[in-house]
């Protein structure tokens, strides 16, 4: 069955990809040995008017569907006889936000394991998106001329490469405390400049200085001072001093043992059910 | 009708469209037919549905259904009607009488469930008249002499040994002169599902005679009598089944069970005992002093001529006592408990505890009838009152047993005091437990041991600690757990043969006994073995127990089976771990009198030894070195004692106890558990803390020094050896001194570092700002590995989140931790400027790491100090979960809490002192814990009192749909379950329980097969045939190969060398290709598929694809990870690209993977 399903692919696959309105589907594999291979679902990056995108417009391929084994450097080569490449990046979901990355720190933010992702590819000239878009032929994404290494010879490279240089770490962590001591100060300059002159509307804000700052105002603070205060009223309280008060406390113990008892009667029921009072 | 369950992962399987209710716990044994992978995927979408439907009322029987309990909501117009008289009455009866309302309501409807319905009596009265009519018609026969029985018809064998044969005296039948039912039928306390009914045939005077006390006459005489019986009540076709079996296991009094034919079959057993005339022997002669059995004529020999007295034969008269009695017995007990409904209440319920204990059956049990006349005694001496309650009986009937010793001070029903009755040291002389009936001359409790006793004093005083206790579920724990001994004892043994007892008898001169007992040597021996074994075994038994011999039933046309057909002999061990730790039995000084004792007692392994306070004493020295042969010892002192004192060779001894310790040997490990090596791990670990400790060079000093990582708790199921790299199997990266594997060698050992957390003195000087803080965090790490190389020699390597350090062969990981760090991870900033504090993943992981798992590291480190079998309960109980391809399913933590819970929550048992037994009560824990509406409370250092406990389980009924699935409250952690936030999910955990369930059973007939075990590792091997593709690993890399469950006798050299020789190379530390091979897989087809694998030396990965994901979807950009579009019936829709997939799983694990077996047949596209 397995068999003739593929046949029919292969059929299928000569005539036309099936792909979603608006992408077209270039098949990649990993190496000449696979025989079946994942889709690449192609299109032009569009982003709706008015909003920006971090990548160029006209000249970026959006790329869904990226297997995991496929790196930067490989999506780059794959796509170089479209067109010179300028940048590809891989994101683990479509970005949309418009804010520009942080460089981020190899020390501090080790690379997640990759998934599944989609690739932003930007061509130099425009024409790459389209010679792109018109691929049918499949992808290898492990060569000769290029392998890609995968499993044990993937893992053994990582952990070489996680063993990190103590020295690099120390003067990355430097450099960072060195930029941090620098902002805190300007901070301090800036709130010191501050002091004392008057806002548009004339507020002066007064700060009281020094190693131990003023209790910051957080919210768990507020509402310990609001539960003192309950506690205080509630100390007052007279219990069980009127009739009516000892009438309703009757009450409420006897609401509570019927409530207890509704508790009793479901978990019963329950029981029952589940046979838990067949004792063997 | 599949909603999100917050906080895990939405991931559910489908049956198809069918919906069944599928309740997580009950696994009723008829569930079990479904193959494990439809059970997985029987999953319980009834409870996650709770979360849709809040603020609508729910009825309960929907609440039934779902199998789920729900906040009452009751209008106040409910809550604060007036109350009837009605309601009062029953408010306060439940006060007054009962514990509380759930108790009296669970008492209820036990009874209901125990107690015969109305219809079925009036069945088995109708039976019963027409037994009746019919044992009357039977025809009588002539006279013959006793040993001729040639009239026997050819269909019916005389059930009883006659040995000796020849006796003197006539037999003839005549019908009964009267049948009168007699027992708990008649009081309306039986219980079901055994009914027996009890009916009484006294024998005309005419077949009896004068003396036929004496030399077994009269029992040869009933047995006959039956016989005749029996034959004639066969040919009958209202009678399903006639079969003899011993009454109450006495194997001189036979009794004929009668069943009815058809569908009611196994509705009531009528048990037909024939018995003397009241008044027939004189009591005085069958008093506990007196002769029936004379040597003469037992021993073929005759009587010694030195005129030494006939030994007393105290059970052979009692024998014939009790069916002189059985009508008097009745009257009382029907004029004490007729009246009184609590009476019987309380009468039927103890029978269910003690059935539940299994102390009810065979010779010697301590029966219903015992019971119900325990409680008129308690009447008569106005301990209990007749207008009590069956809950208030049980509590009263518990205490008296919990604080009375029969064995020592006897208690009599006889209210005279006629000056020829014997007195009670008599008794006590004959018999080892005494209760006395109303004629003052019967011993109830005449073939109950005193171990027996013991036993059910024991369980008498753990009920009543749970009584007083207040637990929420006493009542489930009192009466409807059940106790099976192989469950309730650490250590079992078997003796089989039992024909290696007789030997026991003659070693042990106990012919008089023998004669007492009329040969049966079981019963005979069993009293002296168990005070012999007691006594050997004192410092490190709480209690011995023996199992009592089963009672047989068999055809009429058979003879009686013999005492060497029944099953073996098991006795049952409790430990006490602080006798445990001893090697060393200790005598008296070696001239003292008592020296010659001791000498006596232990034979040749007793030897002289002087001591180092200059005694020179007696002793006995056992051999065991580590923590598991110590388990052990009694194991050989019950081989020694049996030996030497009875000739019971060792091969007769099947003793149960360190079977499953294999599973958690490590490597070179053939005598110890491993607890040896998590000490030693543990003792480096506080070196290193002392290290830390005293190093000077840092900023700031370190405050504290915490472990968190299972070893440091004793929980790590193989515990870390000390590792000396082979540098040839090894890259080197020189700069960082550190070691990298080859590609073209197997992959080199597992090295988990040990995570630690090194607390500093506080500061003000941190900075506020949580990426700032990281970098301060870095810098420190930095300093450590350069001051620890510096002051102490030691090779460490440092990197932005911990250093690892290398100390006598062992890798710690110190994490460096700042205190405020998750406050600051926590701080918003409200609009208005305030900082309100809102948990965030990152500052939830960060205190679970750095706050909450040091503490639970050390409670368990605390707990495994108080109880040494904590470490292998828990490793075994990893060990099986593991092993069952569910590991990484469950934290750590939970499973180790799970074990935990044994241990400080053991009710009904006793906290577990074997690794045996607390396995078999985790997997009973797992497979029966209603996971559903009960949180696990793990009450670690008696921390949580009892109101905070209800406290919390009502506040979890509240919030049960925002819980997890599996619930575990600690008194560190009381509302929201850290351990179990990420897993198990719905399935897992219904897949486990459903492993659990099935595993119990095996094991335990594997346990109590007295002939050995078989294949221990049964039910640690994983079904297979459930999962949809195979994965199949090359064992070249895995490193862990050699700890599966089946461990390969050879595998590949794993780089290191076997003696210590210090190494200036960090080795290679935390790779292991399964697990990143796994990451990798989760990672990229986590939504497609889910992925089994046992991380101790696993070879396959088990694939089971999410039916959900296989249904066709319409495209969505975000979704097309591993999918394909198709076109289906003119839609394009997308669909898993399961053949590239395939694909995939080899090339994403090259070199790892063999072969990747897809089983197709069992998925369509």
């Amino acid at each position: 069955m397995v068999a003739r399903r593929r046949k029919r692919e292969a059929k299928e696959a000569e005539e036309r990809l099936p792909s979603p309105p608006g992408y077209s589907a270039i098949p990649i594999k990993f190496s000449e040995k696979q025989q079946a291979s994942h889709y690449l679902y192609v299109r032009e990056h569009r982003v709706r008017e008015g909003t920006k995108s971090p990548w160029p417009h006209k000249r970026t391929l959006f790329v869904l569907n990226v297997p995991p084994y496929c790196t930067e450097e490989c999506l780059s080569r794959l796509f170089s006889p479209c067109g010179s490449v300028q940048s590809v990046e891989l994101q683990e979901r479509p970005d949309l936000t418009e804010s520009p990355k942080e460089p981020t720190s190899k020390f501090f933010h080790p690379k997640p394991v990759p998934g599944f992702q989609v690739a932003y590819v930007v061509f130099r000239k425009p024409s790459g998106v389209s010679a792109a878009l018109a691929l049918k032929d499949p992808l290898l994404v492990s060569t000769e001329s290029h392998p890609v290494k995968t499993g044990v010879h993937k893992w053994i490279s990582e952990y070489a490469d996680s063993v990190l240089d103590p020295e690099a770490l120390r003067a990355e962590v430097d450099t960072f405390m060195e930029a941090y001591d620098k902002k805190t100060a300007e901070e301090e300059a800036k709130a010191k400049e501050e002091e004392g002159v008057p806002d548009e509307e004339g507020w002066v804000k007064v700060t009281r200085r020094g190693r131990r700052s003023a209790l910051p105002w957080t919210e768990a603070a507020s509402l310990r001072v609001l539960e003192r205060e309950k506690q205080k009223r509630a100390r007052k309280e007279l219990l069980n001093f009127y009739a009516w008060q000892h009438r309703e406390t009757k009450m409420e113990h006897l609401a509570q043992l019927r409530k207890k008892f509704e508790e009793d009667k479901q978990r019963i029921e329950l029981m029952r059910a589940q046979r838990k009072f067949r004792p063997y | 009708m599949v909603s999100d369950y917050s906080g895990t992962s939405p991931m559910v399987l489908e049956l198809g469209g069918v919906l069944r209710s599928c309740p997580l716990i009950d696994l009723s044994p008829g569930a079990f037919h479904f193959r494990p992978r439809e059970k997985l995927r029987l999953v319980m979408e009834t409870i996650l549905e709770g979360t849709g439907q809040e603020g609508k009322k729910v009825s309960s029987k929907k609440c039934v259904l779902e199998g789920l309990l729900q906040p009452v909501k009751l209008s106040p117009a409910e809550l604060y009607k007036e109350p009837t008289n009605e309601e009062l009455n029953r408010l306060r009866e439940t006060e007054s009488l009962f514990h509380s309302s759930l108790l009296r309501l669970q008492v209820e409807e036990l009874l209901k469930e125990v107690r015969l319905s109305e219809k079925k009596k009036e069945r088995i009265d109708t039976f019963l008249q027409e037994v009746n009519k019919r044992i009357l018609r039977v025809p009588s026969t002539p006279e013959t002499e006793l040993t001729d029985q040639a009239w026997l018809p050819a269909g019916v064998r005389v059930p009883l040994h006659q040995v000796p044969f020849t006796v003197k005296g006539c037999f003839h039948f005549l019908p009964p002169v009267r049948v009168t039912i007699v027992g708990s039928y008649l009081l309306d306390t039986c219980i079901r599902p055994d009914i027996n009914v009890d009916m009484a045939l006294i024998m005309p005077r005419e077949i009896l005679q004068d003396k036929d006390a004496l030399n077994h006459r009269y029992f040869r005489k009933r047995a006959l009598f039956l016989a005749h019986l029996a034959h004639h009540l066969a040919q009958d076709p209202l009678f399903g089944s006639v079969r003899f079996s011993y009454n109450n296991g006495c194997h001189l009094k036979p009794s004929l069970l009668l069943r009815p034919h058809g569908k009611d079959e196994r509705l009531v057993t009528v048990r037909l005992h024939p018995c003397p005339p009241p008044d027939f022997f004189r009591p005085c002669r069958l008093l506990p002093t007196k002769n029936n059995v004379r040597s003469a004529w037992y021993r073929g020999q005759n009587p010694p001529g030195d005129g030494s007295p006939e030994p007393p034969t105290p059970h052979y008269n009692t024998w014939i006592l009790q069916d002189m009695a059985l009508e008097s017995h009745v009257q009382l007990l029907s004029a004490m408990l007729g009246s009184a409904s609590g009476l019987k209440d309380g009468v039927a319920l103890l029978k269910v505890w003690l059935r539940q204990r299994e102390l009810d059956k065979g010779l010697g049990g301590f029966s219903g009838f015992l019971v119900s006349m325990l409680v008129t005694f308690l009447v008569s001496t106005r301990k209990i009152h007749t207008t009590m309650s069956g809950y208030q009986v049980l509590r009263s009937v518990l205490q008296f047993l919990a604080t009375t010793d029969l064995t020592v001070n006897g208690i009599s029903l006889c209210l005279s005091s006629d000056p020829s009755l014997p007195a009670l040291a008599d008794f006590h002389q004959a018999f080892s437990v005494v209760f006395l009936d109303s004629s003052g001359r019967l011993n109830l409790c005449a073939d109950v041991t005193a171990s027996t006793y013991h036993q059910v004093q024991h369980e008498a005083r753990l009920s009543m600690v749970l009584l007083d206790s207040k637990a929420d579920d006493g009542f489930q724990l009192l009466l409807m757990t059940p106790k099976p001994m192989i469950r309730a004892f650490d250590h079992i043994l078997h003796l089989r043969p039992l024909s290696c007892l007789q030997a026991a008898c003659h070693r042990l001169k106990l012919w008089p006994e023998l004669q007492d007992h009329g040969g049966d040597y079981v019963s005979a021996a069993l009293g002296p073995l168990t005070t012999l074994l007691e006594q050997g075994l004192e410092s490190r038994v709480h209690l011995l127990a023996h199992s009592r011999p089963s009672v047989p039933e068999w055809e009429i046309s058979q003879d009686p089976p013999k005492h060497r057909h029944s099953r073996a002999v098991t006795l049952g061990l409790l430990l006490r771990p602080e006798g445990l730790t001893s090697v060393l039995e200790m005598g008296p000084e070696a001239d003292q009198p008592k020296a010659a004792d001791f000498r006596q007692f232990w034979g040749y392994r007793s030897e002289l030894r002087r001591f180092q306070d200059g005694a020179i004493r007696e002793a006995v020295v056992w051999e065991a070195g580590s923590m598991a042969q110590k388990r052990l010892i009694p194991q050989q002192v019950v081989t020694h004692l049996l030996a030497l004192h009875a000739d019971i060779p060792d091969t007769c001894i099947h003793y149960v106890g360190g079977f499953l310790d294999a599973l958690i040997q490590g490597l070179k490990e053939t005598s110890s558990t491993g607890e040896e090596a998590l000490a030693a791990a543990v003792r480096c670990y506080d070196d290193l803390s002392h290290l830390l400790w005293g190093l000077e060079g840092l900023p700031l000093t370190v405050s504290a020094v915490q472990g968190v990582h299972p070893v440091l708790r004793y929980t790590e199921v193989f515990p870390p050896t000390p590792i000396w790299p082979a540098y040839s199997s090894y890259e080197r990266l020189r700069e960082q001194a550190s070691l990298v594997p080859r590609p073209n060698k197997p992959c080199p050992a597992y090295v988990e570092p040990m995570t630690v957390v090194c607390h500093l003195e506080g500061s003000g000087q941190w900075p506020q700002d949580a990426e700032a803080v990281q970098r301060v965090r870095a810098a420190f790490q930095l300093r450590l590995a350069e001051i620890l190389t510096q002051q102490h020699g030691l090779q460490c390597r440092a990197t932005a989140t911990h250093t690892d350090v290398l100390k006598d062969g062992f890798v710690f990981r110190v994490r460096v931790a700042y205190q405020r760090e998750p406050q600051i991870l926590r701080e918003m900033w409200t609009p208005e400027g305030m900082i309100s504090l809102r948990d965030t993943t990152a500052s939830l992981r960060l205190e679970r790491d750095t706050k909450q798992l040091p503490l639970l590291t050390s409670a368990l480190h605390g707990l495994q100090k108080q109880h040494p079998a904590f470490s292998g309960v828990a490793r075994l109980a990893k060990r099986w979960v593991r092993a069952q391809l569910l590991g990484e399913g469950f934290s750590d933590e939970s499973l180790d809490l799970v074990a935990a819970a044994l241990f400080l929550h053991p009710e009904p048992f006793s906290p577990p002192s074997s690794p045996q037994v607390g396995f078999l009560r985790f997997l009973y824990l797992v497979s029966t814990f209603d996971w559903k509406n009960n949180p696990l409370v793990v009450n670690l250092n008696d921390d949580l009192t009892a109101e905070e406990q209800v406290e919390i389980r009502s506040g979890f009924l509240a919030a049960r749909a925002q819980l997890p699935v599996m619930v575990i409250i600690t008194p560190q952690d009381r509302k929201s379950s850290v351990w179990t936030q990420d897993g198990p999910t719905a399935q897992i955990l219904q897949q486990l329980v459903v492993l659990a369930a099935e595993a119990l059973p095996i094991l335990e007939k594997q346990l109590m097969d007295p002939w050995g075990p078989g294949d221990i590792r049964t039910v640690f091997r994983p079904p297979l045939d459930m999962y949809d593709v195979l994965i199949r690993l090359c064992p070249r890399h895995i490193p862990r190969h050699r700890q599966a469950v089946d461990s390969p006798a050879a595998s590949f050299c794993r780089g290191l060398f076997s003696e210590p020789r210090p190494s200036p190379l960090m080795p290679v530390l935390g790779y292991d290709p399964p697990q990143l091979y796994l990451a990798q897989l989760r990672e990229a087809f986590g939504d497609l598929a889910l992925f089994f694998y046992d991380q101790h030396g696993g070879e396959v990965i088990g694939v089971l694809w999410k039916p959900t994901s296989f249904q066709p979807q319409p495209f969505k950009a975000s979704n097309t990870k591993g999918r394909m579009v198709v076109a289906q019936g003119g839609e394009l829709v997308m669909v898993p690209n399961v053949e590239a997939i395939l694909e995939d799983f080899a090339v994403l694990g090259k070199g790892l993977v063999q072969s990747v077996e897809a089983r197709s047949e069992r998925w369509t596209v």
